[in-house]
């Protein structure tokens, strides 16, 4: 997730400056960073990834304002990864832990 | 209807047809609140987007429904549009105490969820944010699911089968789903238009296991998870 990293995937450097700049504040680095995906995968990847995105920035406020919490199987299967990028420490994350301090 | 002319990139048909349903069921009268109410509660969520920084104000914002939303519904509305992140459980108890009923409170989630959703849609294209239509006439419908209970999030939800009987059935059509999907299960009508969106925009959810499908041509699972696992890292969704 760190825009830093090289994820392998071609494009996905594009992506992540995209992703990072739809809900961002700067518009003129969202259109740069959009002519920049239409370049590297094409238009259509463009109104892609604003699909995707747009459906994140939905779930994401669902997730938060609901306060649900993640399910043991995805907790089991997603430990390691959790730690190594941190995710545990987002405050989100009390609505999880709480239910299921085990998987800490 | 046609909301993307606009664009200068292909917008699908069936994602346009969905957004402008959407838009339009907007204006109806929910289970909560009647159609002023809910496209009152969809420009709050975008004002507060635009005088954040996170949109771009259109040319044409549409019909603003001539009523003024209670503060404990503004303070929910804005948190949530803008700092998703910053949403914690006393902000639901401070809507809770502040009497909004649990309905109601998710009611407005939803509705601010996709307004933001298709707000960040149409900036992400690159076209203006859509006017929001007129409201219509009527009463809410009222309708809470019975076999709605306090599960594991704040707010009570319907089990999946076969605790959740025959409103499980009727809600999740014999699937077997997780809280993103079950947190809005007390008000049906907000998940159902959540699932819709999940299953045009990022893909149907009984692929969601399969990492070779790929739902939008061209643009690969791989790249379909770079750009939802980075827009959760910054709104620090845990989920």
């Amino acid at each position: 997730m760190d825009p830093a990293l090289d994820s392998g995937v071609p494009g996905g450097q594009e992506l992540l400056r995209f992703a990072t700049a739809i809900i961002g504040y700067d518009r003129i680095e969202l259109d740069a960073a959009r002519r920049d995906v239409a370049k590297a995968i094409g238009p259509a990847a463009v109104t892609a990834a604003s699909a995707v995105a747009a459906n994140f920035t939905k779930n994401d406020r669902i997730a938060n304002g609901c306060g649900i919490p993640s399910e043991p199987m995805m907790l089991k299967a997603t430990k390691d990864i959790r730690a190594d990028l941190g995710l545990n420490e987002f405050r989100s994350a009390v609505n999880t832990f709480k239910h299921f301090p085990e998987f800490w | 209807m046609t909301l993307y002319a606009d664009s200068n990139f292909p917008v699908p048909k069936d994602l346009e047809a969905i957004h402008a349903k959407q838009l339009n069921q907007l204006a109806k009268p929910g289970s909560w609140g009647t159609g002023a109410q809910r496209l009152a509660i969809a420009a709050e969520a975008r004002q507060a987007g635009i005088d954040a920084g996170m949109l771009e104000e259109p040319a044409d914002k549409g019909t603003a429904p001539d009523i003024t939303l209670p503060e404990v519904v503004c303070k929910v509305v804005h948190k949530l549009a803008v700092s998703p992140k910053d949403f914690l459980e006393d902000s639901y108890l401070e809507a809770k105490n502040g009497g909004l009923s649990n309905e109601e409170y998710i009611e407005i989630v939803g509705i601010v969820a996709r307004t933001t959703n298709m707000d960040v849609f149409a900036r992400g294209i690159g076209v203006s944010l859509q006017p929001l239509p007129a409201a219509c006439a009527g009463e809410p419908s009222r309708i809470r699911p019975q076999a709605a209970i306090q599960e594991k999030a704040w707010v009570p939800t319907v089990p999946n089968s076969p605790d959740g009987g025959s409103d499980a059935d009727t809600i999740y059509g014999g699937m077997h789903y997780t809280y993103i999907v079950r947190g809005l299960s007390l008000v049906p009508d907000e998940l159902r238009m959540h699932v819709e969106l999940e299953e045009t925009q990022y893909l149907p959810l009984n692929k969601i296991m399969n990492p070779e499908y790929s739902h939008h041509e061209g643009f690969s699972r791989a790249h379909t998870e770079i750009v939802a696992a980075r827009v959760s890292a910054l709104n620090e969704c845990f989920f």
